[in-house]
């Protein structure tokens, strides 16, 4: 054995790294696939406390009855006319009418076999037209 | 003079290969910016067409502190993978409420069809469980597909 300097292993002293790209590659389509961005968005409302009932003036009231077939019924306060509308109306019509009466609270009533949506159509106009005051009810009678 | 390569002369001393040495840094990269953004799913979804509204604005609460009640078209209340009977819903959401320190908000995922008589029903259990932070979820709702409604 005349030389001395001979390399006895030939394994390289290198971290191998050229399959690290392929793991990181792995990861990124893992998390790809996996991810959903969340999807948390609707219309917030505030439910009242408990036993929290507040006598209102009728004439504060603005009486939105929604039926089964979508069309809304509007009644004021005490009055007995009623009035028919589309839910779509309804943000132009409670413009109108903040603007004559500020405290008004907005009372919506809802058939028990309407659709979940008419009702929404119909939250979506009062908050779209900034209401602030909305009471959702059941239909009774 | 040795006549190298046919007698052609390379021109160019640029590379004739992709450069790869960054790919693993953009790998990484994109790899970093997924782990942090995914949010991995606290429940399934439940299959409902969801109401669409103008008006749909985001929950300004962290995930954790949202709590998803979904109903289904037929009427039946599914909360983190477990079908609910409606009288059971005040008393499971109540200790949750209360664990969450009063910031829980309840996202009502409810089918567009549904009849309201279910949807007031849980309004009843979740007054009764002392929850006052609700969101009705919907879909935001462009004025294009109003009009074409």
């Amino acid at each position: 054995m005349a030389v001395l300097n001979n390399k006895k292993s030939k394994v390289s002293d290198e971290v191998p790294t050229s399959s690290m790209a392929d793991i990181a590659f792995l990861l990124l389509i893992f998390f790809l696939v996996t991810t959903v961005f969340p999807k948390d968005s609707g219309l917030a409302i505030v439910l009242p406390e408990e036993a929290e009932e507040v006598e209102v003036s009728q004439k504060n009231i603005l009486h939105i009855i929604v039926n089964p077939n979508g069309i809304v019924t509007l009644r004021r306060g005490e009055s007995q006319q009623e009035q028919q509308v589309r839910p779509s109306d309804m943000e132009g019509i409670w413009r109108q009418e903040i603007a004559s009466n500020p405290n008004l609270i907005a009372a919506v009533k809802t058939h028990p076999d309407a659709a979940y949506r008419f009702m929404i159509d119909v939250l979506d106009a009062l908050q779209t037209a900034g209401a602030e005051r909305i009471s959702l009810q059941l239909l009774e009678g | 003079m040795a006549i190298k390569q046919g007698g052609f002369e390379r021109k160019s001393k640029t590379s004739d290969e992709i450069p790869s040495s960054s790919l693993a840094d953009i790998a990484f990269l994109l790899l970093i910016f997924f782990m942090v953004t995914t949010v991995f799913r606290t429940d399934r979804d439940r299959p409902i067409e969801w109401p669409q509204a103008e008006a749909t604005e985001k929950i300004d609460e962290k995930k954790k502190n949202i709590l998803n009640i979904w109903v289904e078209r037929d009427g039946s209340v599914w909360m983190n993978d477990r079908p609910y009977a409606m009288n059971d819903l005040a008393p499971t959401v109540a200790p949750l409420y209360a664990s969450s320190d009063r910031h829980l908000v309840i996202s009502v995922r409810s089918d567009r069809e549904v009849p309201y008589r279910f949807i007031d029903q849980i309004q009843e259990q979740l007054v009764a469980a002392g929850v006052v932070r609700v969101v009705f979820a919907t879909e935001l709702e462009r004025s294009m597909t109003r009009e074409r409604r």
